[in-house]
């Protein structure tokens, strides 16, 4: 069967490895709770196995580009 | 300094005796001046409660009126009386508890249920404070208070409750008996402290029978002051009349009572004395008469000082005034700048401006302050924070004493900074700084230019000016909210402050291709440019309009853009091709005045559109353009194409009809058969919508047609609209957007229609003008057609007005951080790259935004 999470209107959805992620706060310059948030239960987040306190990277488009957009898992 | 942090505040409710305590003398004298003038003792103005003459000592703590608190005053009831502002509290404690055992009617198992689900949702609760306490009434309280209100007779000892009922404001009856308010206070004294805490009282806080009134607190003298009149009468507060009432009824009670008068008067005037205390606390309590003036003007009593629109908590602590500001209606002047706004004279004078002595510039300080006309220092705002006001008296000795550091205040006038708002404040440009220019006249004047920003118009529009009190404020005005630096919108990069209407159609008329100007046309108009230069004439002497335009580029100017047909050519500063229109300002991919502002700078910028407009104003003044019925009069060409294009658009409909009836319609996909016969009939009318604008343009190419002219140059008015006054005003749509079909029984909308007539007329299609006259019928569909886009209107307006406040509201504080990510106050992170692709809108010439395509 065919899963939502493959239409093409859902962006790319990745888990960051715990040292990506520290990377990428210490370029942001921000704290994991400074990131906005994505439900533990988001089918997105579900699919990827992501736990509460990881980063996931979506790779989103913006007119012609592609964007990285990051959300942190947080319970729930 | 000893700081502590508060936690809570918790209100209960006054115990008599604290009242007692508080309160620093008994007041026995229900009156308040003796034949001398002088405050009584014991009186309503007693002096121990505060003085409010100047001059004269507070009799409690020595202090004069301006320093004194104040102290609270007490009257002793000799009759107790309910607070009818409680008496549903009242009310509920009566309900719930036994007038034999005065205990709660519940027996101890289900007191204990009711406990033990109370407790339970404040552990479930606990970390969501705010909510606990609705939830707890919602889910633990209600359902108990609802179950005793219901009962019947006491669980405990089995006495029935009898028929308890509340008389609002203030009577209470059990089976017809009225209870007395000292009768009630005994009740309630009775309860014990568990059963209270199961009603969800504290009784160290609030015992109940505190509910019921002994001793009243008089406020001081300063709450409720008298004022003299002009003719030496005073006239006393509201409050004072109401408490010199209840004194008064209380004093003859007490004397009553005292020579052992019958139960009836007793029991008459302790009603009246209720009444009184009732209407001092609350002069519109429902179901009683409010208390009235001599005048018969209802009293102001307490409830009536706080509550509502003019009430303390909205007019005084919400909402206060703002000192150096000014407002009256505003009015065009096309002479102004952009970032000028005419100031009247009388204004002028009275606001003010700190002027910052300093040992530089002492001397011309020393200079502004001898002056005594108008531009004159007000005030001189000494190093020690005294402020003096310059009288002629005062002025010499000021001049000398004036040191550096003082502040001087001195009057408005021209080039000073000013902050210039027009409500709604909706945006950010809704407020900007505009420079002073002292006017004759008494209005602000402004330039029409700047006119969008603050959706102004001049048909009785006011407008408020403040003037910003010191140097930091000034300069960020001056440099952040200057109208030139906001001319381009953050939304989508189109100008919002631009050439507009006339300003608009003046430049499109006077660069036209073959447009040429006599020498005194040409001089003229380069005169009010401020342009003293005159372009090379052409061979006849004419000068072309095109050049005249050019005179006002700036110099080395190269620009392509887009114009009404053709491509909008500037080369060297020079128009090469093309005619000016909105578009070409200020508006789509490319814009002049982008360019402009690029290269040159906001200033020049600035300065172009204040002289283009001003010139465009002149041209169109010297050569008229004016609309009247000539601009809407059809061609003989015209109307019988009118006719031509409806008679096909209805022959093609009856066919569908046809095809309807006869089931052989092919229906679109996702609709039924109806359905897609409505949508195709709509279709074909939309269509003949846009062709006959078409044909519109086509005929009516004259250029003297000056409706025509402004819709090609963009100014005002659309091709629709002149088609809607000369050829037909087409469909007429309801709310929901559809045809109308409804309006008169049997779903038609006028008995003239055969119920189910689906053709165009028959469903508030217009096909006759404005010009031509609307038919009878047509007039009834227009009427229906205008009745509801007004109610749209006003629904859309107010919906969408709040959904906008609540969004730029939520978005107000978030900014782009270094990095380009959008952070809020917090530091957080918003969006990894502003808008997408960095790019503010603001600073786009001609990239096509495909992100952000306008809605």
């Amino acid at each position: 069967m065919t899963s939502k999470s493959d239409h093409e209107l859902v962006p790319v959805h990745e888990l960051m490895s715990d040292k990506e992620v520290k990377e990428l706060l210490q370029t942001l310059n921000l704290t994991l709770d400074g990131l906005p948030k994505i439900l533990e239960s988001d089918t997105q987040a579900v699919k990827l196995g992501a736990k509460a306190g990881q980063v996931i990277k979506i790779y989103r488009r913006d007119g012609k580009r592609e964007n990285p957009y990051y959300r942190t898992v947080v319970e729930g | 300094m000893q700081t502590e942090v508060i936690d809570s505040i918790k209100f209960g409710i006054l115990n008599p005796e604290d009242a007692k305590k508080l309160s620093v003398v008994k007041l026995t004298v229900p009156d308040t001046y003796n034949e001398d003038g002088y405050p009584i003792e014991g009186g309503l103005l007693d002096q121990r409660m505060g003085v409010i003459d100047p001059g004269l000592l507070c009799k409690t703590c020595g202090a004069r009126a301006k320093s004194c608190p104040g102290h609270f005053g007490r009257i002793e009831l000799v009759r107790p009386v309910l607070h009818s502002e409680f008496s549903k509290v009242v009310y509920m404690i009566l309900q719930s508890t036994c007038r034999n055992c005065h205990r709660l009617l519940l027996s101890d198992e289900h007191i204990e249920e009711y406990k033990g689900a109370l407790t339970k949702l404040e552990e479930v609760v606990v970390d969501v404070e705010t909510d606990a306490i609705e939830d707890k009434v919602e889910m633990g309280s209600l359902p108990m208070l609802k179950r005793l209100k219901n009962m019947k007779k006491c669980e405990r000892c089995g006495t029935p409750k009898g028929k308890l009922k509340f008389s609002a404001p203030t009577y209470f009856y059990v089976d017809d008996y009225k209870l007395k308010p000292d009768e009630i206070r005994d009740l309630l004294a009775k309860i014990s402290i568990e059963d209270l805490q199961v009603l969800g009282i504290d009784s160290v806080a609030s015992r109940p029978e505190w509910l019921i009134l002994s001793v009243l607190l008089v406020p001081p003298v300063n709450v409720r002051p008298s004022i003299t009149l002009e003719s030496g009468e005073r006239s006393e507060d509201d409050l004072t009349h109401k408490l010199v009432d209840i004194m008064r009824i209380n004093l003859r009670l007490e004397q009553n009572l005292n020579a052992g008068a019958p139960q009836i008067i007793i029991d008459d005037l302790w009603e009246l004395l209720q009444y009184h205390v009732t209407t001092y606390f609350n002069n519109e309590t429902a179901s009683i008469p409010p208390a009235r003036h001599r005048s018969g003007r209802a009293l102001k009593t307490l409830a009536q000082r706080l509550k509502g629109k003019e009430g303390r908590f909205r007019y005084n602590l919400s909402g206060k005034r703002v000192n150096y500001s000014a407002r009256t209606v505003i009015s065009v002047d096309p002479n102004i700048n952009l970032d000028e706004v005419g100031v009247p004279f009388e204004i002028a004078t009275k606001l003010t401006v700190p002027f910052y002595v300093t040992t530089w510039n002492l001397d011309k300080a020393k200079e502004l302050l001898a002056r005594a006309e108008y531009p004159m220092v007000m005030n001189v705002i000494a190093r020690d924070g005294k402020r003096k006001r310059v009288i002629d008296l005062n002025r010499e000795e000021l001049i000398k004493e004036l040191q550096p550091g003082d502040i001087m205040e001195r009057q408005l006038m021209d080039g000073d900074i000013t902050l210039f708002n027009r409500q709604p404040s909706l945006h950010r440009v809704s407020i900007m700084s505009h420079k002073a220019k002292v006017l004759k006249g008494r209005t602000f004047r402004m330039n029409y230019c700047v006119t969008p920003p603050y959706n102004a118009d001049f048909d009785g529009d006011e407008m408020n000016l403040h003037v910003p009190q010191n140097l930091e404020a000034q300069s960020e005005a001056a440099y952040l909210m200057s109208p030139q630096y906001q001319i381009f919108s953050p939304r989508d990069g189109d100008a919002i402050i631009t050439n507009n209407e006339d300003g608009i159609t003046g430049m499109y008329l006077m660069t036209k291709e073959d447009n040429y100007l006599t020498k005194e046309q040409a001089v003229y108009i380069l005169s009010i440019a401020k342009v003293y230069e005159l372009p090379k004439p052409t061979k006849d002497g004419l000068y072309r309009g095109r050049d005249i335009f050019s005179a006002m580029l700036p110099k080395g100017l190269n620009f392509e853009g887009k114009s009404a047909k053709s491509p909008f050519v500037i080369k060297d500063g020079k128009l090469i091709e093309g005619v000016v229109t909105k578009e070409t300002f200020g508006r789509g991919d490319n814009k002049l005045l982008v360019k402009i502002g690029k290269d040159y700078g906001y200033d020049v910028l600035k300065d172009f559109i204040f002289q283009t407009a001003k010139v465009a104003d002149a041209y169109v003044t010297l050569m008229g353009v004016t609309v009247g019925v000539k601009e809407y009069t059809t061609s003989k060409k015209l109307e019988v194409e009118r006719v031509r294009l409806l008679e096909e658009t209805f022959g093609k409909i009856e066919e569908l009809i046809t095809q309807y009836k006869t089931r052989k319609l092919e229906p679109l996909i996702g609709y039924t058969l109806r359905q897609s016969l409505e949508r195709m009939i709509i279709a074909e009318l939309n269509l003949v919508r846009d062709k006959a604008g078409e044909t519109l343009l086509k005929y009516e190419t004259s250029e003297d047609n000056a409706a025509v002219e402004m819709t090609r140059s963009g100014s005002r008015g659309s091709v629709l609209n002149i088609e809607q006054m000369t050829m037909f005003l087409g469909q007429q749509a309801t709310l929901s957007g559809g045809r109308i079909k409804r309006g008169y029984y049997t779903n038609r909308v006028l008995p003239h229609i055969v119920p189910g007539d689906v053709r165009p007329g028959a469903r508030g299609f217009v096909a006759t003008s404005y010009y031509s006259g609307l038919a009878p019928t047509d007039l009834f569909m227009h009427a229906v057609g205008s009745r509801s886009s007004e109610v749209y209107k006003a629904l859309l307006t107010a919906r969408s007005g709040y959904l906008y406040r609540r969004l730029s509201n939520a978005l107000q504080d978030y900014c782009v951080d270094s990095d380009y990510s959008v952070r809020d106050t917090n530091n957080n992170l918003i969006q990894t790259v502003y808008g997408g692709d960095r790019v503010n809108p603001i600073f786009v010439q001609f990239q096509k935004l495909e992100a952000h395509e306008k809605s």
